[in-house]
């Protein structure tokens, strides 16, 4: 994971994010569980972000996220697709200054009250 | 027989609530009342999703669409609830331009993507190294936009420009339907809320159709482009607010309901204040 702790340093509310700066601008903190994954490609297909890519021998495709992939932003689609609940979002992204999420709580699924 | 009601023997607002439904003709109004009572009740605790709970739960946003086109009937039933949606004053200040043709969309693709080249070749400062004369004259005009029209440019979108510009990304994901939502600049109030309402109408019925939607913002890049405009048939006091793409999904994007962020719930009651997520 990324340095959140960095990101939540700077304080100016007025401050705009430097896009590329990874201090700065936190994407992509997706979980992928291997050993789930067969290699069907469904998540590389409709990643709105293009950010994954299939990898390993041709009878063990796995997948992963592109080496300069930038933009996740958690919307879980690849989740949906998956039929071995393989692949998810871990945390929302986020930004320092005056984009910096704020009243946002910990991902959940659908509760019933 | 009549009956007669005198306001001033309401003794509590239930009783009023008993007034407001089962206009049959004929029934006295205890009847009414037993009927309102026998039928009308709280869900339990815990209880399973309903319908409309199950068709927002499983929606997600779809931007990759097998090619067959979705019947126009289908079409048509979704707009129709769209109709429905409360707006403000009841003014109703929507239109559609329902796009279905091919060459069409191909052209309101194509403008999208000019406008996103354009405006990545001149603020995107990602494209220059670190410590470069471009990139730093580029930063800090892209800062000075940003701050005048920050969530244009917030991040996010940032990054989805760029992608179209360099054809990662379609403006329209190649959906066999575009539907502009067209706002009337005259109505009550937020107007621009109004077309939100009437949008999730239309997504959360296609979603219980298994047709797949996704929102396209950047649909309003096609407004600096008057000739299309025409040919849309996009005329003041009408302007591009919304555009909802429409087809069938690739993959089963809802054989299971994502985990989502929660959010800060901030509820009074009984004079008492707490925070809930």
């Amino acid at each position: 994971m990324t340095d959140q702790s960095v990101a939540k340093a700077i304080v100016d509310p007025d401050h705009l994010p430097i896009w590329d700066d990874p201090r700065e601008a936190l994407y992509h903190r997706v979980t992928i569980e291997l050993d789930k994954c067969d290699g069907c490609r469904l998540c590389v297909v409709v990643c709105p972000a293009n950010l994954l890519e299939l990898f390993g021998p041709k009878d063990n495709l796995k997948a992963r996220l592109k080496a300069d992939a930038t933009g996740c932003m958690s919307c879980n689609n690849c989740y949906a697709v998956c039929a071995g609940q393989g692949i998810y979002a871990t945390e929302p992204y986020d930004f320092a200054g005056y984009y910096e999420q704020k009243a946002i709580g910990a991902f959940a699924p659908p509760r019933k009250f | 027989m009549s009956e007669t009601l005198d306001l001033e023997d309401l003794e509590d607002l239930d009783d009023l609530e008993d007034l407001d439904c089962d206009l049959e003709v004929g029934t006295t109004r205890s009847e009414r009342t037993a009927l309102r009572r026998s039928t009308v009740h709280d869900i339990e605790p815990g209880a399973d999703w309903n319908d409309v709970e199950h068709a927002i739960l499983t929606r997600r946003s779809i931007r990759k669409f097998k090619g067959r086109q979705p019947p126009a009937h289908m079409i048509r039933r979704i707009l129709e609830m769209g109709r429905f949606a409360p707006s403000q004053g009841n003014c109703q200040p929507w239109s559609f331009v329902v796009v279905r043709d091919k060459a069409m969309i191909a052209e309101m693709e194509a403008y999208g993507v000019a406008v996103c080249k354009g405006m990545t070749a001149s603020i995107d400062y990602t494209n220059y190294a670190e410590g470069t004369e471009q990139r730093s004259a580029i930063l800090s005009s892209t800062q000075e936009l940003n701050r005048q029209n920050p969530n244009s440019f917030h991040p996010v979108p940032m990054t989805a420009i760029k992608a179209i510009a360099n054809g990662r990304f379609a403006v329209f994901h190649k959906a066999p339907t575009v539907i502009l939502i067209l706002v009337d600049r005259r109505g009550v109030g937020v107007p621009e809320v109004d077309v939100g309402v009437v949008g999730t109408n239309i997504v959360l019925a296609a979603q219980s159709l298994g047709l797949g939607t996704c929102w396209v913002g950047f649909s309003r890049l096609l407004s600096s482009n008057a000739a299309l405009l025409e040919k849309l048939g996009v005329a003041p006091p009408f302007e591009i607010a919304e555009a909802i793409c429409v087809g069938y999904p690739i993959g089963n994007p809802t054989q299971q309901t994502i985990a989502r962020q929660t959010h800060q719930i901030t509820w009074w009651e009984d004079g008492e204040k707490q925070v809930l997520f």
